[in-house]
């Protein structure tokens, strides 16, 4: 449940960061406050705390779903099956050493091997889209994320 | 810009006279003189010392041609800019010379004459005339330069040509990035997206007058043309694919790009006026970075169908697909040479990411660059230097450009970081 943690403590750092105003830092630490998600947010934490997290890896160069980003993908289809409302976008990304182009293809895979084994699991394929950042978007390497919109 | 160029008065032109030199020729560049008189005349000289000027810095830039640094003393009248006194340059130890002249026309335009002499032999080695608009007399300094290095090298002149790239500011989420286009020498500096949404690998047009580019505005990556005259833009195929790696054909009429199609990036051929794609690929895999051979017969890729990314070629319409990396590594991202000698890629492996250059049929490859975080490869017109990307340990990136002979990169001077560079042919 580690990667929940991650996940919400990036919700709340980002609602924290739009919240900060100039000169608030200088009067002392913020007080920790947690916020009231509503809509689309509360659905994104709700998909986040029942799949166990938006999030599944690769291996570095590859494109194959290992068991353990089955297993995620498998809670992220019951919670899609029972959200048939819900628009989600699988967002692939490449690896950093790559070269652009070859990047913005692989994230394209990893994107569409998630989303095939989504549909597979019975997810309706015009809920799911894709996409890729391909090395663009640092940080996230090599997984794939789910966000929902 | 309009295309303000006429080429008028075009006599003799003496064709590539020189053998290539191991050493660097040194030219002599007299300032450019007119025929004028009076105010006018004042006026135009004036000018032509502005393009004395500009042609010194062009040649200035090449490995090949080393100009003497040209002094206001040395004005020559009108007739002597067709009777050099070559004496004086041979014991300047000029051995080519470029001069000529600016000349006042009634509709306001200016007529500009190009001479390139041979010192030693004491003869003509090329002539051209322009009529330009009076503020594009930077442009006809680039011509001039062009002749002048053509006459020496026998390769065409990388002067009279834009660089498309990545204009990338500020830091983390506010990191904006945006095409940008520019001539060869930095000027006219000038950025064709907004900056709202992330851009990549802009492919100028042979002439360099619209640019293709690969933007995330719709959500996916998906290729778009602009123009550069116009300032119209479009999508090149329609919205609902993932596409990109554009590259223009030689002559400018097709556009090469990637498309994923499920899981699969092929290679495909559309007009670029736009129209139905026609796929060229259909390995699975990824099969991106397409660049036609000079002659559009035939088409370098990059390719992972057999298990690593790997150079191919094949004929302009899909058949005789052919592997031609062997050398250990990934290969990517290939650029054909404009005279179809060379072809230029980025090297994968253990020492980072290098630039290097191999002949079409595999054999003769060699590394340009150390790295270790070098890509993106760009041929110059001349097919003697290539621009690539350089990105350092800070992560922050350049534009640099690199001998064929190799030696150390020089960087190109952009106003923000830059990134993905591509070099036109010769405008008209």
């Amino acid at each position: 449940m580690r990667m929940t943690a991650i996940l919400l403590a990036l919700l709340l750092g980002a609602s924290a960061a739009q919240a900060q105003l100039p000169g608030l830092r200088k009067r002392g630490p913020a007080q920790p406050q947690q916020p009231v998600l509503e809509g689309i947010d509360a659905l994104r934490a709700d998909f986040a705390a029942q799949a166990g997290g938006t999030m599944v890896y690769y291996g570095a160069e590859s494109v194959i779903l290992g068991a353990p980003a089955r297993a995620a993908l498998a809670l992220q289809a019951a919670w899609l099956r029972k959200h048939p409302e819900v628009v989600v976008r699988v967002e692939g990304y490449g690896d950093s050493l790559d070269t652009r182009d070859h990047a913005l293809a692989v994230g394209a895979r990893r994107a569409e091997e998630a989303r095939s084994y989504l549909v597979l699991l019975g997810v309706p394929a015009a809920q799911v889209s894709t996409t890729s950042w391909g090395k663009e978007r640092p940080g996230l390497g090599r997984a794939v994320t789910v966000l929902v919109r | 810009m309009k295309r303000t160029y006429l080429p008028v008065l075009l006599l003799g032109l003496a064709g590539a006279a020189y053998a290539q030199q191991p050493a660097a020729t040194v030219i002599a560049i007299p300032p450019l003189t007119s025929p004028d008189s009076g105010d006018k005349g004042n006026q135009m000289l004036a000018v032509g010392w502005d393009v004395t000027q500009a042609i010194e810095a062009d040649l200035r830039q090449t490995a090949e041609v080393m100009p003497l640094k040209p002094s206001r003393d040395d004005y020559y009248s009108y007739p002597e800019v067709t009777a050099p006194t070559f004496s004086k340059w041979r014991s300047a130890g000029a051995k080519a010379l470029v001069t000529g002249f600016v000349q006042g026309r009634s509709d306001g335009r200016l007529t500009v004459g190009c001479y390139v002499y041979d010192v030693d032999k004491g003869r003509e080695l090329a002539r051209k005339g322009f009529i330009i608009g009076a503020s594009d007399w930077r442009r006809a300094a680039h011509k001039c330069s062009g002749l002048a290095y053509t006459a020496i090298t026998g390769a065409p002149g990388i002067f009279d040509t834009r660089i498309a790239y990545v204009a990338e500011s500020g830091v983390g989420e506010a990191r904006m990035r945006r095409i940008a286009v520019m001539d060869s020498d930095g000027y006219n500096h000038r950025y064709i997206t907004a900056g709202d949404a992330l851009v990549l690998t802009p492919r100028l047009a042979p002439k360099g007058s619209q640019v293709a580019y690969v933007s995330f505005a719709g959500g996916q990556p998906s290729v778009r043309v602009a123009d550069l005259n116009s300032g119209q833009e479009r999508p090149l195929v329609p919205a609902g694919a993932i596409s990109f790696a554009p590259r223009y054909s030689p002559d400018g009429s097709k556009i090469l790009f990637s498309m994923m199609l499920g899981a699969n990036s092929d290679i495909y051929v559309v007009p670029a006026t736009g129209g139905a794609p026609q796929r060229l690929t259909t390995s699975p895999g990824v099969d991106t970075d397409p660049s036609f051979s000079p002659d559009g017969t035939k088409i370098i890729f990059e390719s992972d169908r057999g298990g690593t990314q790997q150079l191919y070629v094949m004929n302009a319409d899909g058949t005789a697909q052919r592997r031609i990396s062997f050398g250990g590594g990934w290969y990517a991202s290939p650029d054909w040479s404009p005279d179809g000698e060379w072809i230029a890629f980025t090297r994968r492996g253990q020492d980072g990411r290098r630039i290097g250059v191999i002949k079409p049929d595999g054999t003769g490859e060699k590394l340009l660059t150390s790295g270790p975080g070098d890509e993106g490869p760009s041929w110059a017109a001349s097919s003697r230097e290539i621009l690539f990307q350089r990105t350092g340990a800070a992560g922050r990136s350049g534009l640099y450009r690199v001998t064929l002979d190799g030696g150390e990169p020089r960087q190109l001077a952009t106003p923000q970081d830059g990134s993905d560079p591509d070099w036109s042919g010769v405008m008209d």
